[in-house]
């Protein structure tokens, strides 16, 4: 597995901090509230240890710990990625009642979780993704979002990739003002997508150091 | 005595494909501007065929969509109508993206989409 060193790691926290405040601004326009994101930790692991890992976190929050939905996006550029922004299920509705609001019918609410979850996880992960890009000086492009419920296994294979796959961890806690929603962004990356971003990173950290 | 003549009804395109989304820009157009009429499509394709029928005075362009998509589809409505305001409105926040929109005159607005962004983008068509 590539491993970064303690500056890459830092860059790359550093990067992640600033687009979670922009997927935190997105998320507190959203739903009406202000949102706190932080991003206590990243971590590269296996996809099998990303999903273990998620299972027993979800276990000690949600109602039924085993479901998941999450929503997926394939981007291609300076860096091919999945990233996966995932709740746990019984949160979802609630998160889509915050953002349509009080007065649309539970029914039309229920019918149109799906679109709403993915409108979600656009913005979120497009303000994760348009920082990294920004942040770069590169672009990356994106498919169209895409809604997934089940396990943690299973939403984090939903690329097709292998479980000893890279998945780049990413745990945000979305605390909002009434609501106490856990959620996680994962980006999978194979080794080659891995060396990839390692390269982005040390290209920002030269030009950071005035090197480049 | 002067004659008045009554100012046509504003006509506003909205171009995303989710649903949702088409619900919330409607719903705080027609908060802010009661009066005016909102039109709908979920498709770049789709959007050409309604600003022919509809003649909008403000399209409200989302980017990422299937089919043509939101940046293609802009860029034809422009060539039918040099003159119209239209805004993309997206969660593409890249600077790719905003200078693309720039280069082609295009208004930029980030989602998500609130009553204060719409209150912007209305203004751009006299709201």
């Amino acid at each position: 597995m590539v491993e970064l060193s303690e500056l890459e790691n830092d860059a790359l926290i550093e990067i992640f901090n600033i687009g979670v405040g922009q997927a935190a601004a997105s998320m507190s326009a959203l739903v009406s509230e202000e949102v706190r994101m932080s991003v206590p930790s990243i971590s590269f692991i296996s996809r099998a240890d990303a999903a273990r890992l998620l299972g027993s976190r979800l276990a000690a929050e949600a109602e039924a710990p085993d479901r998941i939905c999450g929503v997926s996006q394939h981007y291609e550029g300076a860096f091919d990625t999945d990233a996966i922004l995932m709740f746990p299920e019984d949160k979802s509705l609630e998160l889509v009642r915050l953002m349509v609001g009080e007065t649309v019918p539970l029914q039309e609410l229920t019918d149109m979780e799906q679109e709403a979850m993915c409108e979600i996880g656009n913005i979120i992960l497009n303000a994760c993704i348009g920082t990294l890009a920004n942040v770069f000086e590169q672009e990356l492009r994106g498919s169209l979002p895409e809604y997934h419920v089940g396990t943690s296994d299973e939403i984090l294979g939903v690329s097709g990739s292998e479980p000893d796959s890279v998945v780049l961890m990413l745990h945000i806690d979305f605390a909002l003002d009434k609501h106490q929603i856990l959620g996680y962004v994962a980006f999978v990356l194979d080794i080659s997508a891995l060396h990839d971003l390692k390269e982005q990173i040390n290209r920002y950290i030269a030009r950071a150091m005035g090197q480049a | 005595m002067t004659d008045v003549t009554p100012e046509r009804t504003k006509t506003v395109l909205i171009v995303d494909d989710s649903r949702v989304s088409r619900m919330m820009a409607r719903q705080y157009i027609l908060h802010l501007q009661p009066g005016w009429n909102v039109v709908e499509a979920g498709t770049g394709e789709e959007s050409l065929d309604k600003a022919r029928a509809a003649l909008p005075d403000l399209v409200l362009m989302d980017v990422n969509m299937p089919g043509m998509g939101g940046i293609a589809a802009a860029e034809q409505l422009r060539r039918l109508a040099p003159a119209l305001p239209i805004s993309l409105l997206t969660a593409n926040v890249q600077s790719a993206t905003r200078e693309r929109a720039e280069a082609l005159g295009l208004g930029f607005m980030e989602k998500p989409i609130t009553e204060a962004r719409i209150a912007q983008l209305l203004a751009l068509a006299g709201g």
